[in-house]
């Protein structure tokens, strides 16, 4: 709740610091510190909320859950990390600098509203909040025709896909006649379910699944991810996709729990053909920008499991995904962004010039490719788990480990490249010690998500 | 204290830490230092804990709870230290003869360019062992065992710029992976069978000795002493034993004496409920001792490397060891263990200090005449010829005189061939010490020029190891000689059996033992001069003392049947499985993934009209999918 006016004062604040201010570097610098402040309200707003009783606000439109919160700041956290990777290269995209951490700020309020929304109308508001902005930021670079392109394809895709959504909350409400979340329950049963609830719920999948980029929704994904800027991207795929999964999972674990029976093949479905599609396609492009859009794909088949598996153990699974996934796909943009190729070949002896760069991309590419010891390796055991404890869909489970080794084809081959290829990478900007330290910060944190994932969970 | 028992291995595993990640940078007195002393914090701490196990206050076994190591569905294993009698005997063995030999590696290795690398693995040796030895279930005897495996493997191949070296230091590694699949699959049963690998909780789930017969303890008892052969360097799994002297002589003196070989012993005697349960096992236990001890004792009749005499005879002592489990006698095996660790690392680092004189010579040939010129040497040597020997009083007399004596009262004919097989240890350690230190030297004349003491880093621990080597047996004098069994009142308190030697005739027997010791080696030392003609010593054999120079040609025998078969078994799957069935298969899924990959990618057109398309496409899929097919 404080969040929520916090980032939106924030986010003011920012668009008239670029009235006054003209030094780029003081506006980044003040971006970061208020992304900082925003980091302590929202634990303000955590250890003020009690574990066993949320808070109900605004007449029952948000419910300010503990794993809300929790997630919250999380993904805050996250968002500071980034700027403080990539404030940098922000300042290099153009020139409204303060204009673009604002929209950033906006974006927050939306992810702020998508983790507690306790009715549909706010869940759509959220949905819009969290959108929108990232329309502008895939066309902020203004001379570059592909960040132009890419903003364009995504918001005609994403305006068909608010017409879905829409669609979707009233076929809802004619079947349950409100738009609380929590008293949508006991309005539909499941043995007789109204077809227009059914529909209602295809149609708010199907918006889903575009939004969390998922086959066959998935279209836009490459060409968005590629044309943007690369900073905007790294925001795009990690914080951003995290939130309208969580805002996916919530929605379906409290009101659709009970109806799964109808649901949850459908999203089997889709699950496996995001895998599917994400991963063999990532196998064979040949610019690893391209290539982590197609991962982040890839990625999301996986967190579609924690929605698939509605219980407990799926709020862990999709928070510690969220929070591993968007940590080391944040630190593999941040060494991207200093190389001028973006192909696999410009990676060529990158372990020669820059030791350090290559290994912790080395730790990062084995996080999102699973492998012990590392977050992603735990979050993708948490997630699979809450499908393996409702003990149906084992199928999918095995599916999915299988198209995790594929993954590892994809992600190695950077490593290959950066440790057994001669070549000489040209870097775009120079790597400072203030970069490599929060590099360096950026794999403990893998590492730490891996060793002791604990420390990330909470109660739900 | 025993309840700080963490600590024991904890201080090798610092002292490894440091070693190994700063190896490069650390000045190599620091290095030695900075090993010595973690190896000397765990002795400090291994004495308090013995002395409370010893006092009268302390009861049963003290189980140390660290923390859980596996929690998976039914499966439960801590990871928890057991402190009792017999780990804590260990504990005193391996740190206090390890520490000796960390001081006496200060020196010999000081002119090493990998010193500090040296004793990095020389911690994590120690640590892995006290692992072993420690541990509270099978697993993490397990883990020290496999540890042990590695450390040997890193020191035996430590000059790995040497080809043979690091072929000794692979075969002693296969060696012991044999064995280890034996333990492995022998730990698997125990899971299988009893739900828990806590000695405590196995060992109570088993019923009282002898009253129900089960083939299963036998095949578990047999797996696990397969392990057991592999570690302990007993028939067929022994060839890798001789081979590791390719390594530094302090680390054969460890392997041998502190570490490392006694594990088998260790977990035989650690799991006796067990065995009690399993007479055929056991009776295996005691053949293969036997033949052990027989068949290393006549290799090393003639042998010419002096490291390679002392290997033999290692494995020879170990088959006495086994000889004495295999019967029953389980605080007697342990005992020799103790007295073993004494001389043989006394006999090592002897040995060590000879070759160090010598400027690396390790040919007896080339040797002789060496007691004037190191007189320290000679003396310890000496005392620890003549402890391995079983002059009476010393250590090892008192040991073997137990052994055969428990022997005797098994089986008659085991007991003959036991004591032929002391015999021969008396004659070739007879021998070996007149053709190192008696005679006229037959070196070259430089290397005459070169021999002196060694420095008292490698002396003082002779000595020490010398007094030990004549006293150590006075925890367990003979009954005969109004002594006591101290050794097996301790170990009892573990619950490990001794067998009690009493009734009529007892003293006839100790008395015939003892009268046939002395005059055997009187018989002996003036026999073996004249036999092995020390004074022209050449060094060449012929005839029946050929097949026993080349060690009854076993290595060949091996390499015959086994490794060269294996070879060619493999080379054909390597033709046909491999590369057309395996890589076929595997290389046609990677194909299949990239040609889908190929396609797939194409339906990326770039128009948008066709991208949502594709969407309508998919949710008209999925709208038929919810309401048709799914209820």
């Amino acid at each position: 709740m404080k969040a929520i006016i916090a980032t939106t004062v924030f986010g003011v604040i920012m668009m008239f610091a670029g009235l006054w201010v003209n030094d780029k570097k003081s506006i980044a610098g003040l971006a970061t510190f208020l992304f900082a402040a925003l980091l302590g309200v929202t634990i303000w707003d955590l250890t003020t909320t009690s574990v066993n009783s949320p808070k109900s606000l605004f007449n029952d439109m948000l419910r300010s859950e503990h794993y809300s919160l929790w997630f919250n700041t999380i993904m805050t956290g996250c968002s500071l990390l980034y700027v403080l990777l990539m404030g940098k290269e922000v300042q290099k995209v153009g020139k409204y600098v303060s204009e673009y951490f604002a929209l950033i700020f906006f974006i927050l309020c939306g992810l702020y509203l998508l983790s507690m929304y306790n009715n549909l109308l706010m869940m759509f508001i959220g949905i819009e909040i969290l959108s929108i902005p990232q329309y502008i930021l895939a066309g902020s670079d203004k001379r570059n025709l592909k960040s132009s392109e890419a903003s364009l394809k995504y918001f005609l895709m994403g305006a068909f896909s608010t017409g879905i959504l829409l669609m979707g909350i009233t076929l809802l409400y004619g079947a349950a006649r409100t738009f609380n979340i929590t008293e949508m329950v006991t309005l539909m049963h499941s043995d007789a379910l109204n077809p227009l609830a059914l529909a209602g719920i295809l149609f708010i999948m199907i918006a889903f699944s575009f939004k969390v980029s998922a086959a066959p929704m998935h279209m836009w994904t490459p060409d968005v991810y590629d044309g943007s800027p690369t900073v905007f991207t790294a925001f795009m795929a990690t914080v951003v996709k995290s939130a309208a999964f969580f805002a996916f999972l919530r929605l379906f674990q409290v009101s659709f729990n009970s109806l799964s029976e109808h649901w949850v093949m459908v999203l089997a479905i889709i699950t496996a053909a995001t895998l599917l599609v994400g991963n063999v396609t990532a196998v064979f492009q040949q610019s690893v920008k391209r290539m982590l859009a197609y991962s982040s794909i890839a990625q999301a088949g996986f967190m579609l499991f924690a929605v698939l598996a509605v219980n407990a153990v799926a709020w862990q699974g999709i928070i510690i995904y969220a929070v591993a996934y968007s940590v080391a796909t944040i630190g593999i943009f941040a060494v991207l962004v200093k190389l001028k190729d973006y192909t696999y070949d410009g990676f060529n002896g990158l372990a020669q010039r820059e030791p350090l760069l290559a290994f912790v991309t080395t730790i990062f590419l084995f996080s999102l490719a699973g492998i012990p010891l590392t977050g992603g390796f735990m979050a993708k055991y948490y997630v699979l788990l809450a499908v393996v404890q409702q003990g149906q869909l084992m199928w999918l489970v095995i599916f999915a480990l299988l198209m995790a080794a594929i993954s590892v084809y994809y992600y190695f081959r950077v490593i290959i490249a950066m440790y057994f290829k001669a070549g000489t990478p040209e870097i775009s900007s120079p790597v400072t010690g203030g970069d490599k330290f929060m590099l360096v910060v950026t794999c403990a944190l893998v590492i730490l998500l891996g060793v002791l994932p604990q420390l990330f969970l909470t109660k739900v | 204290m025993a309840n700080l028992v963490y600590l024991v291995p904890l201080f090798p595993l610092i002292g490894f830490l440091i070693n190994g990640i700063f190896w490069k940078r650390m000045p190599k007195t620091l290095g030695g230092v900075i090993g010595c002393v973690a190896i000397l914090a765990s002795f400090i701490i291994s004495l308090g804990i013995f002395f409370e196990v010893k006092s009268a206050s302390f009861q049963g076994p003290l189980v140390v709870k660290l923390f859980d190591f596996i929690q998976s569905g039914n499966l439960n294993i801590h990871f928890d230290f057991q402190v009792d009698a017999l780990s804590s005997l260990f504990l005193l063995i391996i740190t206090g003869i390890g520490f000796l030999i960390h001081v006496y590696s200060t020196s010999y290795m000081g002119h090493d360019e990998g010193m500090v690398k040296y004793f990095a693995y020389l911690n994590l040796f120690v640590f892995s062992m006290l692992l072993l030895v420690l541990g509270a279930n099978y697993l993490i005897m397990f883990i020290g065992w496999e540890g042990v495996g590695l450390c040997s493997y890193l020191l035996i191949g430590f000059w790995f710029k040497n080809r043979d070296y690091t072929n000794a230091a692979k075969k002693a590694f296969v060696m012991n992976r044999i064995g280890d699949l034996g333990f492995l699959v022998g730990m698997l049963l125990i899971l299988f069978n009893y739900g828990t690998l806590a000695y405590q909780d196995v060992f109570a789930k088993l019923p009282a000795a002898h009253t129900e017969t089960s083939s299963m303890y036998n095949w578990i008892a047999l797996c696990l002493f397969i392990g057991a052969m592999g570690k302990s360097a007993q028939i067929p799994l022994y060839t890798w034993l001789p081979d590791a002297m390719a390594g530094p002589t302090p680390v054969s003196a460890l392997i041998h004496a502190a570490t490392m070989v006694t594990a088998g012993i260790y977990m035989i005697a650690r799991s006796h409920a067990l065995y009690d349960l399993a007479p055929m096992a056991l009776d295996l236990v005691a053949v293969i001792g036997l033949a052990t001890a027989l068949l290393a004792a006549t290799i090393a009749l003639y042998q010419n490397d002096i490291k390679k005499v002392l290997a033999y005879s290692t494995v020879s002592q170990l088959g006495f060891m086994f000889l004495a489990l295999g019967v029953g006698a389980y605080t007697t095996g342990v005992f020799h263990v103790m007295t073993h660790a004494f001389f043989k690392a006394l006999l090592f680092l002897g040995a060590g200090s000879v070759i160090h004189a010598m400027g690396g010579e390790q040919d007896i040939k080339n040797m002789g005449g060496l007691r004037k010129k190191l007189p320290i040497t000679y003396i310890t040597f000496l005392i620890g010829v003549l402890a391995i020997a079983g002059f009476p009083f010393t250590s090892g007399f008192v040991s073997k005189d137990e052994i055969l004596l428990a022997v005797y009262e098994h089986n008659k004919v085991f007991f003959y061939l036991a004591a032929f097989a002391a015999v021969l240890t008396a004659i070739y350690m007879f021998r070996l010490l007149m053709l190192v230190f008696m005679g006229g030297f037959r070196g070259t004349h430089d290397q005459e020029h070169h021999l002196h003491e060694s420095p008292a880093a490698i002396t003082i621990p002779l000595i020490i190891l010398a007094i030990f080597s004549l006293v150590g047996g006075f925890v367990q004098i003979p009954h005969l000689f109004g002594g006591h069994d101290y050794l097996n009142q301790f170990l009892g308190k573990a619950g490990v059996p001794a067998v009690i030697h009493e009734g009529p005739g007892l003293e006839m027997k100790e008395w015939t033992l003892f009268g046939a010791t002395c005059v055997g080696l009187l018989v002996i030392f003036l026999a073996t001069k004249k036999l092995f003609a020390v004074s022209q010593f050449d060094g060449n054999y012929s005839g029946f003392k050929k097949v026993l120079a080349n060690k009854w040609y076993v290595d060949e025998l091996y390499d015959t049947i086994i490794v060269k078969p294996i070879g060619a078994l493999s080379g054909i799957l390597d033709k046909f499985a491999e590369k057309a069935g395996i890589d076929g298969l595997v290389n046609g899924v990677g194909k299949t993934v990239r040609w889908g990959g190929d396609r797939m990618r194409l339906l990326q057109t770039g128009q948008v009209g066709f991208y949502i398309f594709i969407m309508v496409l998919g949710m008209v899929a999925l709208f038929t999918l919810g309401f048709f097919w799914i209820k």
